[in-house]
């Protein structure tokens, strides 16, 4: 495998155009600037998850997702553990969710992060626009707070 | 009483399609119909705009292939300027033009096709896709992965971003490659040829157990257009157009930029919002033609790299003339990607290629201006119109998808004449007719140069237009 070790990999998805939806993108730089003296966090932000981030996955100790959601309520903050997807289970050709990336890491590179976490956020809007709902705007800070718990619990884990 | 299947959404394609299959009342296959659904947009959105926003703005059509859009807009800017770039620019496009190509044929082969070719087109919906072929082969879904991130990664350290980069301007481009990245590049290569030439290995071993869908996947003459050198070998990035017959005969060659919106027109159907390209002289239909990865290796004499020229010449003994089937698109895939790593690896073999004279600059010189290259999936033409302040006035793109919509329609009928019987068909039937359309790898958000996405289905209709069956994934 040719991608960067990463103690903690943030992978964040999203398009900056469709109001809440950019939101990962937001956090994404957000814990870049936050982590930037942190050793061992590294930070992947991108329109969608593609099949091949697999590689990357497959080489962190552990992975926070970031993206919204259309399915909770608008401005909800949630972080919850990710399982890699059952075999069999329909997939995109495109891009991944956070459970088929893990997937795709353990059935292609035989190796799986020690901790998946997913956060998401509640969209309030994903009309045009390049800022976020009012309901984006209040979980901001909720967020930014469970990224730094995590990330950081993430840095005193160890691989098995 | 006849019957209409619709299958809706197409699946594994850049984007979404629909397919129509009209049964006559013995339910025998009548008609079958390709549609775009999705609407026209970028053309007028660009109306305004300085014309040398247009690569960027142009670029955002397309999450697959916005760096073709970029050479070509930009090229199409360059005409308007009436500038040559530098050399080291040329080349440095050349380079991500092929970095573009490879990355797209590994995703139309390994993510997109390999499901059907290495689980089979019978095998269960539920495992045909990556996660399968993972299984099935997982030495393949680890190739393709490989392939995937070598064209993108060159991508990002040209242009910074894996998609819509904005390196590529009018003139050139902003910045000059470091040695650091060349040689980045470089230690790329050994994986990549390791990894297409697993798979071109692979696609031949298989390739003999569809002889079948070999025969009856868009099986017919055509014409076939693509970009080709003096020397008749294989471009992407320059060189004019050359259009051959079925025979393999010449139709027209040289055809540059400017003189393609003379002679190429775009007809309407009224079932599909992709226009149908044909070749003016010819007339619609009889000028359709294809154009593509089987239609560059039916057009050129050689590929100008050593191991792409032993692919071609193995490939051309497919058929004494040119290779008719559209399944052979795979394999012709194939063939340029191992070119694309080659092309890469001469490219950056140049002395000059670190040279930091990238950019050429220009006011607006001409009031008119096109571009054109080879996109991953055909050819693409940028026609742009400005006023004297360089504002848009009219804009025009001829997307690959296009070109191909005549065959594409073609290939669904004889693929549902050859599977759909007695107006019954099963989930691998109707699997084999969706394949037609993926050999092709359209981009239908390219075709219709869309904003947003709509979703595709297919269909079985009977003669009083009532639908008796649908498939929705």
């Amino acid at each position: 495998m040719s991608s960067t070790q990463a103690r903690c990999l943030i992978l964040a998805c999203g398009n900056t155009m469709r109001s809440d939806d950019g939101v990962g993108l937001w956090l994404a730089e957000w814990a870049e600037r936050r982590f930037k003296d942190q050793p061992g966090v590294r930070v992947l932000a991108d329109h969608q998850w593609t099949p091949e981030l697999a590689e990357d996955v497959a080489c962190a100790e552990s992975v926070l997702f970031i993206d919204c959601s259309l399915a909770t309520a608008p401005g909800s903050v949630h972080l919850s553990s990710v399982e890699p997807a059952a075999a069999g289970q329909g997939i995109n050709t495109h891009h991944q969710n956070a459970s088929e990336l893990l997937a795709l890491a353990r059935d292609l590179y035989h190796s799986q992060p020690q901790s998946a976490q997913l956060l998401t956020i509640g969209a309030g809007s994903i009309e045009l626009g390049e800022g976020f709902s009012e309901a984006g705007t209040a979980a901001l800070p909720r967020a930014y707070k469970l990224i730094e718990e995590t990330v950081l619990s993430f840095c005193v884990l160890k691989k098995n | 009483m006849t019957q209409t299947i619709t299958i809706d959404p197409v699946t594994r394609l850049e984007g979404h399609g629909k397919i129509t299959i009209m049964l006559d009342s013995q339910g025998q296959v009548e008609d079958a119909h390709f549609h775009v659904t999705q609407v026209r947009g970028f053309e007028r959105f660009s109306e305004g705009r300085p014309f040398y926003e247009m690569p960027s703005l142009m670029a955002r059509i397309c999450g697959i292939c916005p760096v073709s859009h970029l050479l070509a807009s930009a090229k199409a800017c360059e005409a308007i300027m009436a500038v040559r770039i530098p050399h080291t620019a040329a080349q440095l496009r050349r380079m991500l033009n092929m970095a573009q190509m490879v990355q797209s044929h590994a995703l139309s082969f390994f993510h997109l096709s390999s499901p059907d070719l290495l689980l089979g087109m019978e095998s269960d919906p539920a495992q045909r896709h990556i996660f399968g072929v993972a299984a099935a082969r997982p030495d393949l879904g680890l190739a393709g992965i490989g392939l995937r991130r070598f064209g993108q990664h060159i991508i990002e350290l040209l242009g910074t971003k894996r998609i819509h980069t904005g390196w590529v301007v009018p003139g050139g481009v902003t910045e000059p490659l470091t040695p650091a990245h060349r040689d980045e590049i470089l230690a790329m290569l050994p994986d990549a040829y390791a990894n297409v030439k697993l798979a071109l290995t692979a696609y031949k071993q298989i390739a003999d157990s569809f002889k079948q869908e070999i025969d009856v996947f868009a099986n017919f003459p055509t014409n076939y257009l693509g970009l080709i050198n003096e020397d008749e070998s294989i471009e992407f990035t320059d060189g004019a157009l050359r259009l051959i017959d079925p025979t393999g005969a010449i139709i027209e060659d040289g055809i540059s930029a400017h003189h393609f919106t003379e002679v190429i027109g775009e007809a309407d159907e009224n079932f599909s919002y992709t226009k149908f390209v044909y070749y003016k002289p010819l007339g619609y239909p009889a000028g359709s033609y294809r154009v593509g990865p089987l239609a560059r290796l039916n057009i050129v004499k050689s590929m100008g790299t050593p191991l792409a020229d032993a692919e071609l010449a193995l490939f051309k003994q497919l058929s004494a003339g040119p290779v008719e089937s559209s399944f052979h698109y795979h394999h012709a895939r194939l063939v340029e990607a191992l070119y694309g790593i080659e092309n890469i690896e001469r490219i950056l073999a140049d002395p000059l290629i670190l040279d930091k004279h990238v950019r050429a600059t220009a006011g607006v010189n001409r009031l008119d201006g096109a571009g054109q290259i080879e996109a991953p999936r055909g050819t693409l033409n940028h026609h742009y119109k400005v006023d004297e302040n360089g504002k848009i006035t009219w804009a025009n793109l001829v997307v690959a998808t296009g070109h191909n919509n005549n065959a594409m329609n073609r290939g669904v009928l004889q693929s549902a004449r050859a599977y759909v019987k007695d107006g019954k068909f099963t989930p691998g039937a109707l699997n084999r007719v969706e394949a037609v359309i993926r050999t092709f790898d359209p981009c239908l958000s390219c075709s219709t140069h869309a904003f947003g996405q709509m979703p595709l289905v297919m269909s079985l209709v009977n003669p009083d237009g009532e639908v008796v069956d649908q498939l929705i994934r």
